[in-house]
């Protein structure tokens, strides 16, 4: 067994207490205008959030991270991206809750160095970051870490999902297996980006994004 | 970029730069790497779009390095705005190639000078370079435009691309409303626009990006599509990120057409706004304002730096002249909102 399997097992459980049960990053809206409204037309949306956003913006984060990139520029540069607001508030709400019990339980120098960051108001701590900082501080290679943080991000929308369309718990286990492949596209995608590609999120999902701060009903804060 | 001799026009006499920026040694202009571009480089042309920098930071000499390879740009023009005696004037004026602008007009009694810049070459082709540096100082006003909409015709083996520095300076305010752009079949175009601005400045983007037409009638049959503004706030202690609008249509790489992607629609349009005065009333004054229309519309606030908020509109259509409406109607009111101006009435067609 490797010494970081475990930890990157919870780090990545949907258990951990992030917060993420609260956010649909836009999906809310979709099926407020039923265009998401079933297994498949959810399963489409997500393969289009896992390759237009989780890609371009979170794991070229981690990448950017583990390849040394500065912390408080990807930070910055995470914040100045995100321009839908729920999105870049749901982002450092979850960052926010990882860096806390990472200091806990994964405590680190990198990760105390982050958490200084934000308390002086350098950095807002931003999710896929805080992540990529535990994670490397573990010794979690690259590509074991962002196919975990993927894979826990499409768990959660999933889940989500599930409850607010609603669809089956089988439905729900589908689709997470469908989305093995757009995880490992992703990851294979996100190889080929440069700096030029970070935070390049299609229209379509930002306006949507951005839609979600008027939706009348909604369960989700974003 | 090669010292080659160029024409320098002075609309009035040259001044020296308060703010240092007129960094070039020499006669010539224009013959040295911008500053910000060689900080933050595209990542070398040569390689093509999907080449991609290992590094989250160029090193600045690679950069200047990746800058000097270049060859001359195909069309570059430098715009300095002051205020002279109660209005808005140019203060340096310099061109180069296949731009220009032709003279200031004033729209209205404001003191905000109109400047419209011409593409004299009428598109823009592979491998072609655009450098435009705009410079909007302390109290002046400018508003920028275009003659007609920015074309990209094809681009075998190397994409077009412009790129745009602008600094606006204390209270300065810079309105750009330029045509749309319109990508035609095989077309691939990278845009980069930096903008460095003060808490006090006033900022006001539009852009409409549309496909060309394409003998079987679809939307998307170009290549590639970037266009990234960077804004960045300067004050005493130093200049922050504010907003980072990156986009990219690839249209062979992936569908685009549908869900999450362009919605079913062909044209984006979108809005920047940054200014002390953006808060969310005026997000939600410009969300009432473009909800009824057809087109589909989001509206958002960037984080607060140094005191001073952008907003973000987004739309997508299936017209430039939608777009170029609802658009309008938003430059229309914070121009009569912040500035007790009416819209902007352009003859150019």
């Amino acid at each position: 067994m490797n010494d970081y399997q475990l930890a990157l097992q919870q780090l990545c459980d949907s258990a951990l207490p992030t917060g993420a049960f609260a956010h649909s990053f836009g999906f809310e809206t979709y099926i407020e205008r039923r265009v998401v409204f079933d297994e498949e037309s959810f399963g489409r949306w997500l393969t289009v959030f896992v390759g237009q956003q989780l890609t371009y913006s979170d794991a070229l984060a981690v990448r950017f991270l583990y390849e040394g990139g500065d912390l408080a520029e990807l930070d910055a540069h995470l914040n100045a991206q995100l321009l839908p607001r729920e999105v870049r508030e749901a982002s450092a709400k979850m960052g926010g809750r990882l860096l806390e019990i990472g200091v806990e339980v994964f405590p680190s120098p990198e990760l105390d160095a982050y958490i200084s960051l934000v308390r002086e108001g350098q950095a807002a701590g931003h999710q896929p970051l805080a992540f990529a900082v535990v994670a490397r501080s573990l010794g979690v290679p690259f590509e074991a870490a962002l196919a975990a943080y993927l894979f826990a991000s499409v768990t959660s929308l999933t889940q989500n999902a599930v409850r607010a369309i609603p669809l089956g718990q089988n439905a729900g286990q589908r689709i997470l297996r469908k989305a093995h492949d757009d995880v490992a596209a992703a990851i294979e995608c996100v190889r080929h980006l440069g700096w030029d590609d970070f935070g390049a999120v299609s229209p379509g999902l930002e306006i949507s994004q951005m839609r979600h701060e008027r939706q009348r009903a909604r369960m989700f804060m974003s | 970029m090669s010292g080659t001799v160029r024409a320098r026009l002075t609309v009035s006499p040259p001044l020296v730069s308060a703010s240092g920026l007129e960094t070039e040694p020499g006669a010539g202009g224009g013959a040295r790497p911008l500053p910000t571009i060689a900080s933050s480089s595209w990542e070398g042309r040569a390689r093509g779009p999907l080449a991609g920098s290992a590094t989250p930071r160029p090193m600045p000499d690679s950069a200047a390095a990746s800058w000097a390879s270049d060859c001359s740009p195909m069309g570059a023009l430098e715009l300095r705005v002051g205020v002279r005696g109660g209005r808005s004037v140019a203060t340096h004026q310099y061109h180069q190639g296949a731009l220009r602008v032709i003279r200031p007009h004033y729209l209205d009694g404001s003191g905000q000078v109109c400047y419209v810049v011409v593409n004299p070459g009428g598109a823009y082709l592979g491998g072609d370079v655009y450098v435009l540096d705009m410079e909007v100082q302390a109290g002046a006003s400018l508003l920028l435009t275009t003659q007609s909409a920015t074309k990209v015709y094809r681009t075998p083996g190397c994409f077009a691309e412009q790129r745009m520095e602008i600094r606006l300076g204390e209270g300065a305010r810079l309105e750009m409303v330029p045509d749309q752009l319109i990508a035609y079949r095989d077309a691939s175009y990278r845009q980069r626009s930096h903008v460095t601005l003060r808490p006090s400045s006033s900022l006001v983007l539009t852009e409409i990006i549309t496909p060309g037409w394409s003998p079987d009638g679809a939307a998307f049959k170009y290549q590639e599509l970037r266009l990234r503004n960077e804004i960045h706030v300067e004050d005493e202690s130093g200049a922050k990120l504010l907003a980072m609008d990156n986009l990219l249509i690839r249209p062979p790489a992936r569908d685009v057409t549908g869900l999450g992607f362009m919605e079913g629609y062909s044209h984006v349009g979108s809005l920047i706004v940054v200014d002390r005065r953006v808060d969310q009333a005026l997000a939600d004054e410009l969300h009432t304002l473009t909800d009824p229309r057809e087109a589909y519309t989001g509206v958002s606030l960037t984080a607060t730096v140094s005191g001073t908020t952008g907003l973000v509109l987004r739309a997508l259509s299936n017209s430039t002249g939608e777009l170029h409406r609802l658009l309008s109607d938003c430059t229309a009111y914070l121009r009569r909102e912040w500035h007790g101006q009416g819209p902007i009435e352009l003859r150019k067609h």
